[in-house]
């Protein structure tokens, strides 16, 4: 058998289990999962909480947080380099440090991939950004 | 007949790991002194426990080892700045104080490894973020070097390291001690599932005499 012939015979096979892998996906977790949610867990969810609730007047809450709504070009310096200054979300004031991601970790795809998770599970904003965004706001971090 | 042997040994061996599940580990080296009574030398043990302590509260009140006198405790090391874990233990501790608030025989002690910055003001702010009551859970501040010793004490980590987010590093773990002072558990404070270990064993432990 040729190695052409090779791929003809398997690419249906492959085609199916892509399918399957997708079906299963959706099976598995309601809906199709955001690729910013597994490091949103890892990353964020321990303090902000997997529903971004927060942790009463500890830990702000990002769950139509008006504060990085109005603040979004911010948020990857916040998450680079963390937040040290006091901040008033939703009318309540919080004055914890914020601890930044390790950045060892965490590249600018996925702090891309973060950001477009958290605006649309809890900032309502529809405009994606991209690992170049990022890039460009991380120059310009204080 | 061998079939039944088999049996009744497997069933002895069910019932024992049942009945284990009824009482909590002691934890910590015993010591053991020589006694002698009435000329016979004999090795008396006792079992390992937390020593006497003394610190301060957010309320500036002393609290030592009276103050906790004939109650459970559960005990943790944090700091008021600490910016990875801590925020995640407050709110699982917070839960354990929840569930046993009205509890008179539970007592929650969080011993501050930065007392140098965590002042009874800044404690007492850090309390009322979080909002419970001083009298049921007590955030410890005092001389350094002895709270560090007493972390050594319930054998958990505890240190200062300028590389560490917030400049030091501790373990974060739930200590559960009963009436004696003894050890008798270490669940992580960070996980839920721990947590609520944590909270089915106070209960067991709340039934022992």
């Amino acid at each position: 058998m040729t190695r052409a012939k090779i791929i003809q015979y398997l690419a249906p096979f492959t085609m199916v289990f892509i399918v399957l892998l997708f079906i299963y996906n959706i099976w598995s977790h309601g809906t199709i999962v955001h690729p910013g949610q597994a490091s949103y867990k890892v990353n964020c969810a321990q303090c902000h909480g997997e529903d971004g609730e927060g942790i009463k007047s500890l830990v702000p809450p990002l769950k139509n947080s008006d504060y990085a709504a109005k603040n979004i070009d911010s948020i990857p310096c916040w998450l680079k380099f963390g937040l040290n200054h006091p901040i008033i979300v939703k009318g309540v004031g919080y004055d914890q440090p914020m601890y930044p991601f390790d950045t060892m970790r965490v590249d600018e795809v996925q702090v891309a991939n973060i950001i477009n998770y958290m605006n649309q599970e809890f900032f309502n904003i529809d405009k994606p950004v991209s690992s170049q965004w990022v890039h460009a706001h991380l120059k310009n971090c204080k | 007949m061998r079939f039944s042997i088999l049996y009744v040994a497997l069933s002895c061996i069910a019932i024992s790991s049942c009945n284990q599940n009824d009482s909590l580990p002691l934890y910590g080296p015993k010591t053991a002194t020589l006694v002698e009574k009435n000329g016979v030398k004999t090795i008396d043990s006792a079992d390992y426990s937390i020593p006497n302590f003394q610190f301060v509260d957010q309320d500036g009140k002393p609290v030592d080892s009276n103050t906790i006198h004939g109650k459970i405790f559960v005990a943790d090391f944090f700091f008021t700045s600490c910016p990875s874990i801590c925020p995640k233990m407050m709110k699982k501790m917070d839960e354990v104080y929840e569930k046993y608030k009205t509890n008179n025989d539970v007592v929650i002690l969080s011993y501050s490894i930065d007392p140098n910055r965590d002042s009874v003001a800044r404690l007492k702010a850090y309390e009322k973020k979080i909002g419970f009551e001083s009298s049921k859970w007590h955030l410890l501040t005092g001389n350094k070097d002895s709270i560090y010793n007493l972390a050594d004490k319930y054998l958990v980590s505890a240190a200062e390291d300028p590389d560490a987010p917030g400049g030091h590093i501790h373990s974060g773990n739930f200590i559960l001690i009963d009436k004696h002072r003894r050890i008798r558990g270490y669940y992580d404070g960070t996980k839920d599932d721990k947590v609520q270990k944590l909270m089915d064993d106070m209960d067991i432990l709340l039934k022992e005499k």
